[in-house]
């Protein structure tokens, strides 16, 4: 099931829901949080489990819903300015992710049995934040394949 | 006197047909409310068909719709579904939702932003605490793509709390005749469990509830969420809000730095050269 938006294109592998969308513009209607004035740029959310419709920018809403075989990738682009910055020096989006690279510890919301991953880097000429999530830490080994088969069929298009 | 007994004739002879008019039409109402269902006790045997067994259901006999409204289409065998592909309300996001191999139900409500009749739908979901749907179900709504639809039409009627997937193809996939058009999919199954429509989500629930097991709509999806209290979600706004005016945005890596074990280095993630600020996408 392949989806294509803001420069962006993922072939999701049986089982995976996703959504490509721009950040929501912050408005004192939308509540979400930053400069109403700032250009909004693109957020990626895919996960082998139902997305809610109501979600944070890395996934809050989602990841209270996941269990154990869940995992949820966010892809996070930041403005064109932080592209090749000291931050964002790693060069393309990695495609391999291993059980040693999560811990509870990198979370946004500590959440009890759940371990996170984070890795910028720089693809195209673009700064984006990896964010992957796992619904149990003991089930890395299990559901880390998935992951990273939706992430070898996800292209970021230089701008 | 004789006048007398032919005018009182011919009185009753008209009244006597009168009666049996009314009769009559008394008798042709009651049958069609006996065909609609009304005033039939539970046991008695009724001229529809059997009620459904508990097991999902595929035979269109058992979806039953009000005489008015159109039947499912003449099929041999009610379509599988689908997984729904497509863009987004608005036309330029793109998002896919799975409906098979899922532990949930799902209503796919297929709508249109022009029709009268769908209205009444949009207007529903947005508002799902009132839909009362069955325990586990979720509902995602389709229109069709942004060639044959208005997006901006569809971007200011999609509910918040569900998702709106705009694809012509989906219409296609589960051959649909028209909107609005309701079809419930049992998930880990991937079958149709009935299909069909009318005239209000009052009435589309209770025939989508008697082509299931399901006696009575119990809680609905959302109460799978987990419920965060209105002070816990006023205080973690407060919480961004002060964080962003400091210069922390969401995301910024600092909220994420690793804590190294008593004597240790400071592992590459807490090196990362950090300006303070980084403007969130």
């Amino acid at each position: 099931m392949k989806l294509q938006a803001h420069g962006i294109e993922t072939e999701l592998p049986a089982g995976w829901e996703g959504r490509i969308a721009l950040r929501t513009q912050p408005t004192a209607a939308t509540r979400s949080i930053g400069d109403p004035a700032e250009r909004t740029n693109p957020i990626v959310h895919l996960a082998n489990f139902a997305l809610p419709e109501q979600r944070g920018d890395f996934g809050s809403g989602a990841v209270d819903l996941m269990s154990e075989p869940h995992v949820l990738v966010v892809l996070f682009e930041y403005g064109p300015e932080c592209a090749n910055t000291a931050l964002f020096s790693r060069q393309g989006m990695p495609k391999k992710l291993t059980p040693t690279m999560f811990s509870g510890a990198a979370l946004q919301r500590t959440l009890p049995g759940q371990a996170g991953c984070q890795i910028f880097f720089t693809e195209g000429n673009r700064a984006f934040c990896l964010y992957t999530v796992l619904g149990g830490q003991s089930a890395a080994t299990r559901v880390l394949p998935q992951a990273n088969a939706t992430l070898a069929g996800t292209r970021i298009l230089a701008r | 006197m004789t006048a007398l007994v032919v005018v009182l004739g011919l009185v009753v002879a008209v009244l006597a047909l009168l009666v049996v008019g009314l009769l009559r039409s008394h008798a042709e109402i009651l049958k069609r409310l006996h065909d609609l269902g009304a005033g039939v006790e539970p046991g008695q045997p009724t001229s529809q068909p059997a009620s459904p067994t508990a097991t999902p259901v595929t035979s269109r006999e058992d979806f039953q719709v009000m005489p008015q409204v159109p039947s499912p289409p003449d099929r041999e065998a009610f379509g599988g579904a689908a997984d729904l592909v497509g863009v987004g309300a608005g036309g330029a996001d793109a998002l896919s939702v799975r409906i098979i191999g899922v532990e949930h139900d799902t209503i796919v409500a297929f709508l249109s932003s022009g029709c009268i009749t769908c209205q009444k739908f949009w207007d529903a979901f947005a508002k799902p605490r009132k839909l009362k749907l069955p325990s586990g179900t979720r509902i995602v709504v389709v229109t069709k793509g942004p060639e044959a639809e208005s997006a901006s039409s569809v971007a200011s009627l999609a509910p918040a709390s569900f998702p709106t997937v705009m694809s012509t193809q989906a219409f296609t996939d589960y051959d649909v005749p028209g909107s609005p058009y309701f079809v419930y999919v049992h998930g880990p199954s991937g079958r149709v469990r009935g299909e069909g429509t009318g005239p209000d989500w009052e009435q589309v629930s209770s025939l989508l509830a008697q082509a299931t097991v399901d006696a009575g709509l119990a809680t609905a999806l959302s109460g799978r969420q987990v419920a965060k209290p209105d002070a816990d979600a006023a205080r973690e706004e407060r919480i961004d809000r002060e964080l962003f005016e400091a210069g922390v945005a969401p995301g910024d890596p600092s909220l994420f730095s690793v804590t190294p074990p008593d004597g240790a280095d400071a592992t590459d993630a807490d090196r990362h050269d950090h300006d303070g600020h980084h403007p969130h996408g």
